[in-house]
């Protein structure tokens, strides 16, 4: 049986910083039949507030830019010779059965491939400018993953499990080790304009408390919902809140020193500071014209996916624990091309590629790279054969992902692929294990960070993963 | 070499085996399997250390074997030649030792290096735990095998596990599982087995996997929640007049023994507040609030409480709770997020039941098997069954967009079934025997596949809610008039005016033709298709001048329009094997489809499965009609006939074939044409007769529909091993919870047997946990915590309950009967034991009990000292203060702004559809803010768009049973309550709603806004601080605006989101 540890509540909540520390920390206490003695050791002070971590960590925010709908491995990361060699013929292997169940014949990249940097990696015509930092980057091509389903392959790349339900990895990570802005919230999804399928629910916090929930910001002035007043102006808002405070008073009077109260007061304040904090983070202005340039600020076509990415940057500035980037919306797809795949993954590669390398090179430029890791990745492949006559279905069995940043190897790849490109056949990857190493760069052992509920101690890698020790500098 | 072209290998292998026999090089390597000592390899890594145990003749051997691939054999014939020369010339010993050798030989040098290297580091006898209980460091452990059955077949690589684990084939797991051997290596062992698996003798015992142990008996005598439920004895406690029922006595003397006081008693505005929103989810009214402190005549609180039992938003507050436990939601999530039609009529079921008090016995049968009782209830004012609606929970969850896995999806699908199941009624996390018995509880695997069965037997429908009874008549009517008109136009016609059945091509198979009297192997629901087959269906299809005779056969048919069109019902076939390429459907019909359901499959969609669906709009001509199944070979599936309104269906054939469909849609009779020339009078007739029929019709109405359980072919389930549906073990027979003592339930022949499981669950003999597990939902629900605190794992790792008597005496009382029997004969003191506390499954006399006791009447406010010795308030030394959930805020919201329609049950209301709320499926409009004033029960739950305000206060993700939301206290709560548009527009109503009284003062509108928020009075400070504020505002308080914001800010008090 769990008993909760008997805790002084008050005594607690009088120590922590009050701010948003406090508050989740009653949120927690809330639920302290399940939480309190969950709140990961060393939990004297907020949960929501940093925590040290299980050992010493080499990144302390994590980018993750989720490229959505599964870019095509032997199209980008993964060269494969032989699709050249056999187009258009009959593919000489077995195939899996694939999401449209329309094989069609080997089908060539319709991109060149060309070595960059010292490491001479290959990456194709798509990202020629993220081919220039490949020498941070590690190249992981054989990473494999468990459904050809886009939803369950969602969830199953945020949440290691490929249903609806379970803590996205983002939550995981803030439940573990808090974060460090105060006004800010700690996981943070910054939507360009697509939502993946499964939608919001890629970055629940499932099971764990609401606290460590993904926030979903969007781009432009508003990021936020009921973030702005609306047509309350905010002298308006200061004179209600001023009431507010005021007769709030009655209450705790008649329930005595009550925290759930008290948390809730705290909460407003919190929600105050974010009215202001918010925006100015989303405040691009003061950037120089450098760093916009860098970003692909001045190109229509990279503007939005530019300025999420620089605002990612000013998030990990401010001790944000997890951002993840949604896609921008191209004109085409997703990375979904069932067909049309030269035309769609040019415009989604080209809509990314020059912010991505913006990002990487400004967080390198300012000593921040070491410090975060920036995580590249689809929810799966897709197929060496062609669906129809220019489209490539769904493929889990092989594709390539890369790492970069918060220590992390660069300018290595790491496993491979069959010569179609198909399956992952030399140092596979799994999700799990992708899991598992992230949280170890961010300082912990992911078999120690657990949550009990539906009767067992859940993990974000549940019963599986490995950390990739090859992969790390 | 290409590592996916084997052509050359396998090509050459045979060869290279025919030679075998003679293979002997002998002098070279002199080496008896006993040297080798220890048939234990020396794990995990191969090493040079290894070698040296064996002595030169190994290194000997490496020079000469170790760059010994099978590639370079393939490759180079004159190698081979060389290498068989050598060996000629050296032997003399038997054939069998000699194969022995350099079979031993061939082992030791290829094969024992290349397991320690890649295998051992998981599957040793030294692993812990030896993954998947397979070992490969003993011969015989290996022949054994693990969990999936024997890793090898001596002689056939082909058929062993081991190599298509290697070669990622036939569904085995991939191995290792850090990638695939280079093609090398995987064809080294397949030699290696293709010999016959040499080995060197065993010296040593034989590795025999150890089993895990799980002992049922053991865990159910440990555990306290298999135990009978008891009959505690109220407890004797020093402060008696505190207790006003058995209740207080048990949560008293657990105070006192503690040294702890309980709370002073709470005021009757605290009170009747709290108690309202526990039972119907609304702050009471003003004028109930002064008729609770204005009624001094003893009772007044039970009166209260009897009024709010008997309100109908009783049901809707309850069934909200009741909700959560069976993960509701009305669409499909994933990617389409796709509408789950019926979904809502569920919560409605749910929301009567409650409101009738359905005894809670009753409620948990109509759930499991409510399709299949004998007498099931019927809706008092409209007639249809209720019983069937109950069933509707089992199709609430999440549905895969064209699942690539159709079987993974099915195992998926029971899975998630099983788990709210386990839950929801028994308080058991049962998933968690799916792969393996259950680590902590009394649950083996074989339980949950037992579990399993049932659903594999199940299937689902959307269930007509009409009433048969008052149909009836008007269905005999047409019935008559259609078998009337049917002799009519035989008489008018030749005889032989009939289509000869249809001949059936060579190779296929019948799997129908309607031959029998009645739907032998088929379940006809709803009115369409009739008690069974019509022989000889006619179709006479009016004309401008005449009619057109039709669809003509002599034959059975399956005929849903031959009473009339405007029925519906659904014929099912029994549930088969697919074993040819195609399905061969002879059917005539329009505005109707046939459904072929594969593993379960319901949500059927493009791309992969668009052609398991096929709508009829052939007209009245029979013809055939091909579904190609050539994917699902192998798959179990059965046919639906769909007849959903307007429209018609009839089929006469139904054949197996691995040909496509012959082309003639069955031969016509030369003189067909002729025979449909009808006699005038025979058309007057005919035009009487439909005109007749169309004015039946009138009476016959569309029926909504519910989702619901159909019962379909008896199966047991096979255990799957390690939970892979590509490993099955045993087959389980069907029956409940072996723990609870429980026999099979079900024999293969008469359906599903959910009947049965549903009456063991509910039976309290055989069950303790299903009272246990309510009777804690409902004092989660009024307490803020469970006894068990935990209230959907009362298992090992549960928590145990904080008043573990307490509990049993409530089970107790819950279900025993609430009358004494009628029977005069009962002895006093018998009678005495029908005690008043008795509920009879009832669950608003449980209410009862609870918010009449003491316990439930005092005070939230913290008392220091108490709060010192119980923080955790786990002997209920104090009321809680509570949050209110998602939905009792917003429902407030609209109740104080006046907004609120209290309009009962009926299709949900769209959610409104913030700029915030993005994503593949959503709606193309959407709802109103205010959720046109409904409560937000009636709000439509989309998987994938729930309303960000009830998310913000922790409305739970509908993905499994959740019996205790979590309460959080984030950020977005606060900017929802200080800025989302819904709350300003409500204070504004509401702002509206308080000046329209011109002549009211503003002290007197304060006053009334207090009542109206907060059920009381505002004090003196509050009083002049609104006031202050008012006058402060730049229109003062003769501006709305001003009126707008305070009635805003008291929305944000804390008073208005906290219940004391």
């Amino acid at each position: 049986m769990r008993i909760a540890r008997p805790i002084n509540r008050r005594e607690m909540l009088s120590q922590a910083a009050n701010g948003f520390g406090a508050v989740a920390l009653a949120a927690l206490l809330q639920d302290r039949a399940f939480g309190a003695d969950q709140i990961p050791a060393a939990a004297s002070q907020s949960p929501m507030g940093p925590r040290p971590s299980h050992f010493p960590a080499k990144a302390k925010s994590v980018i993750f830019l989720f490229m959505d709908g599964g870019p095509s491995q032997v199209d980008t990361f993964d060269p494969k010779p032989r699709l050249a060699k056999e187009n258009g013929q009959k593919i000489k292997m077995d195939v899996p059965p694939t999401q449209f169940d329309n094989v069609g014949s080997v089908l060539k990249s319709p991109w060149e491939f060309k070595p960059y940097g010292k490491s001479g990696i290959p990456v194709s015509e798509l990202f020629p400018n993220v081919g220039q930092c490949v020498d941070d980057l590690c190249i992981i091509r054989s990473m494999v993953a468990d459904h050809s389903e886009h939803t369950n392959a969602n969830y199953f790349m945020h949440s290691g499990l490929g249903m609806q339900g379970r803590p996205s990895m983002g939550a995981w990570a803030t439940y573990g080790l808090g974060s460090v802005s105060q006004d800010l919230p700690g996981f943070v999804v910054l939507h360009s304009g697509m939502i993946p399928s499964g939608g919001v629910d890629c970055f629940t916090s499932g099971f764990l408390p609401a606290t460590f929930q993904g926030s979903l910001f969007r781009a432009g002035r508003s990021p936020v919902a009921d973030l702005e007043l609306g047509e309350v102006t905010p002298e308006r808002q200061r004179r209600m809140m001023g009431l507010m405070r005021g007769l709030d008073g009655h209450m705790m009077a008649k329930a005595g020193p009550e925290d759930k109260l008290e948390a809730s007061i705290s909460n407003y304040e919190l929600a105050f500071r974010m009215q202001t904090a918010v925006p100015e983070l989303v405040d691009i202005k003061g950037e120089s014209e450098a760093t916009r340039k860098l970003y692909g600020l001045d190109q229509e076509h990279t503007k939005i996916y530019g300025q999420q990415c620089l605002v990612a940057r000013r998030m990990v500035e401010r001790g944000v624990r997890f951002i993840e980037l949604l896609c921008p919306a191209v004109g085409a797809d997703r990375w979904d091309q069932h067909g049309n795949l030269k035309e769609g993954h040019e415009k989604n590669a080209a809509a990314v590629d020059v912010p991505i390398a913006g990002l990487l090179i400004d967080l390198k430029s300012r000593g921040l790279l070491d410090s975060t890791l920036v995580v590249w990745t689809g929810e799966f492949g897709r197929t060496p054969m062609a669906q129809g006559s220019n489209g490539r279905d769904h493929n889990p069995f092989g594709f390539s992902m890369w790492m970069a940043g918060g220590g992390i190897k660069g300018g290595t790849v790491y496993g491979a692929t069959d010569d179609y490109g198909y399956y992952a056949i030399e140092n596979k990857v799994t999700v799990h294990d992708m899991h598992a190493t992230m949280l170890h760069l961010l300082g912990m052992d992911h078999k120690r960070l657990t949550y009990r509920f539906s009767g067992r101690d859940m993990r974000l890698t549940d019963l599986y993963g490995e950390v990739v020790h090859s992969i790390l500098a | 070499m290409d590592p996916f072209n084997y052509g050359s290998f396998y090509g050459l292998c045979p060869r290279l085996l025919a030679f075998q026999p003679i293979l002997c090089p002998i002098s070279l390597f002199p080496l008896p399997g006993a040297s080798i000592g220890s048939t234990i390899l020396y794990a995990p890594r191969y090493n040079s250390h290894t070698l040296q145990s064996v002595g030169v003749t190994m290194r000997l051997t490496n020079r000469h074997f170790t760059n010994w691939s099978i590639s370079e054999i393939v490759g180079s014939v004159p190698k081979l030649a060389l290498l068989l020369a050598a060996i000629f010339v050296c032997g003399n010993a038997s054939a069998d030792a000699i194969q022995d050798k350099v079979g031993l030989e061939f082992f030791e040098t290829k094969i024992r290096p290349l397991l320690a290297e890649e295998c051992l580091s998981c599957h040793s006898v030294k692993s812990k735990p030896i993954q998947s209980e397979l070992a490969l460091d003993e011969r015989n452990a290996i022949l054994h095998g693990g969990s999936r059955g024997a890793a090898i077949v001596p002689g056939h690589p082909e058929k062993s596990l081991l190599v298509s684990a290697l070669r990622g084939r036939n569904g085995a797991p991939d191995m290792p599982p850090k990638g695939r051997l280079t093609e090398q290596k995987i064809a080294l062992i397949e030699e290696w087995i293709r010999r016959g698996a040499p080995w060197p003798a065993v010296t040593g015992s034989v590795h025999s996997t150890p089993k895990a142990a799980f002992n049922l008996q053991d865990r159910k005598s440990k555990h306290w929640v298999w135990k009978p439920i008891s009959h505690p004895t109220v407890p004797q406690v020093k402060n008696r007049a505190w207790v006003k029922n058995p209740i207080d006595a048990f949560i008293l003397s657990g105070l006192e023994a503690h040294s702890l006081t309980p709370a002073p008693a709470a005021d009757r505005r605290t009170l009747i507040r709290r108690v309202t929103f526990d039972l119907i989810g609304l702050p009471p009214t003003t004028a109930e609030v002064d008729a609770f402190l204005n009624d001094t005549a003893p009772g007044a609180y039970e009166r209260v409480v009897d009024r709010l039992l008997a309100s109908p938003h009783y049901g809707e507050r309850w069934g909200r709770h009741w909700l959560d436990l069976v993960r509701y939601a009305e669409t499909y999530g994933h990617e389409g997020d796709y509408d789950k039609p019926g979904a809502y009529q569920y919560r409605d079921y749910v929301i009567r039941a409650l409101n009738a008090d359905v005894p809670y016995n009753q409620f948990v049968q109509e759930h499991v098997a409510g399709d299949l009782l004998a007498n099931p209830r019927h809706n008092p004012a409209q007639g249809f069954n209720e019983s069937i609606l109950g069933t509707g929970f089992w199709w609430l969850g999440e549905g895969t967009h064209s699942p690539v896995d159709l079987l993974q999806d099915e195992a998926d699908r029971l899975d998630n079934q099983i788990d709210v199941f386990g839950k929801a009624f028994l308080g058991l996390t049962m998933g968690c025997a799916r792969c393996h018995d259950h680590k902590f509880d009394a649950i083996s695997t074989r339980d949950y596949y037992a579990i399993a069965g049932f659903l594999r037997s199940s299937r689902y429908q959307l269930t007509p809610i009409e009433s048969p009874q008052q149909m009836q008549a008007t269905i005999d009517s047409l019935d008559r008039l259609a078998n009337d008109r049917d002799e009519l136009l035989r008489r008018a016609l030749p005889a032989q005016a009939a289509h000869a059945a249809p001949s059936i091509p060579s190779g296929a198979t019948l799997f129908e033709d309607f031959s029998k009297k009645s739907y032998a192997g088929w379940t006809a629901t709803g009115q369409a298709f009739g008690a069974g087959p019509r022989q000889g269906a006619l179709r006479a299809v009016p004309t401008a001048a005449s009619f057109r005779v039709e669809a003509v056969t002599n034959s059975g048919a399956a005929d849903s329009g031959f009473l009339s069109d405007r029925l519906h019902g659904v014929l099912r076939s029994r549930t088969f094997t697919i074993k040819n390429r195609h399905i061969l459907y002879h059917v005539a019909g329009t505005g109707t489809e046939i459904r072929l359901i594969v593993s379960g499959l319901q949500l059927i969609q493009d791309p992969i499965y668009g052609g398991l669906r096929i709508s009829l709009s052939g007209g009245d001509a029979l013809h055939w009609v091909s579904q190609d199944v050539s994917k699902w070979i192998g798959y179990r599936a059965y046919i639906e006939l769909v007849d959903n309104g307007p429209g018609h269906l009839l089929a006469d054939r139904i054949l197996f074939s691995d040909g496509d469909a012959p082309s003639e849609a069955g031969a016509r009779l030369a003189n067909f044409e002729e025979s449909r020339k009808l006699s005038s009078e025979a058309v007057a007739d005919l035009h009487a007769m439909d005109a007749r029929r169309l004015d039946l019709e009138k009476s016959l109405s569309d029926p909504p529909r519910g989702l619901a359980m159909a019962d379909g072919t008896g199966e047991n389930d096979r255990v799957h091993i390690r939970g892979s549906y590509k490993s099955l073990g045993s087959e389980v027979p069907r029956r409940f919870l072996e723990a609870l003592g429980s026999p099979a339930v079900a024999r293969p022949d008469d359906g599903s047997g959910r009947l049965a499981l549903a009456r063991a669950m509910v039976a309290p003999t055989q069950t303790p946990l299903v009272p246990r597990v309510i009777v804690n939902r409902l004092w989660l629900h009024h307490f803020g915590e469970g006894i068990v605190r935990t209230p959907d794992d009362f298992g090992v790792m549960g928590q145990k309950p904080t008043h573990p008597e307490l509990l049993d005496w409530l089970a107790d009382n819950f279900i025993s009967a609430s009358n004494p029997p009628s029977n005069s004969n009962v002895k006093a003191g018998a009678a005495a034991a029908f005690s008043s506390n008795a509920c009879g499954w009832s669950l608003k006399k449980l209410h009862r009990l609870m918010v009449l006791s003491n316990t439930y009447r005092m005070s939230s406010r913290i008392e220091p000292k108490s709060e010192q010795s119980d923080p955790t308030n786990r002997f209920v030394h104090r009321m809680p203060v509570r949050r209110l959930e998602a939905e009792a805020i917003r429902d407030a919201v609209l109740a104080v702004s006046g907004r609120l329609d209290t309009t009962l049950y009926g299709p949900s209301v769209m959610p409104y559809l913030s700029p915030y709320m993005e994503g593949r499926g959503r709606p193309g409009t959407s709802g109103p803010l205010d959720g046109a004033g409904r409560r937000s029960v009636y709000i439509n739950i989309r998987r994938n768009f729930i309303p960000l305000f009830l998310l913000a206060f922790d409305y739970p993700v509908p993905f499994t049973c959740i019996g205790r939301r979590s309460t959080s206290n984030v950020p977005a709560q606060a900017l929802a309550m200080m800025n989302n548009p819904f709350i300003l527009e409500q204070s504004e109503v509401w702002a509206k709603r308080i000046t329209a009284d011109k002549q009211a003062t503003t002290e007197e509108r304060i006053r009334q806004m207090y009542q109206t928020a907060f059920s009381r009075p505002p004090d003196s400070s509050e009083l002049v601080q609104a006031t202050a504020f008012l006058a402060q505002q730049p229109g003062g308080s003769g501006a709305l605006e001003s009126w707008t914001d305070l009635c805003h800010v008291l929305f944000n008090v804390k008073e208005f989101l906290f219940l004391n």
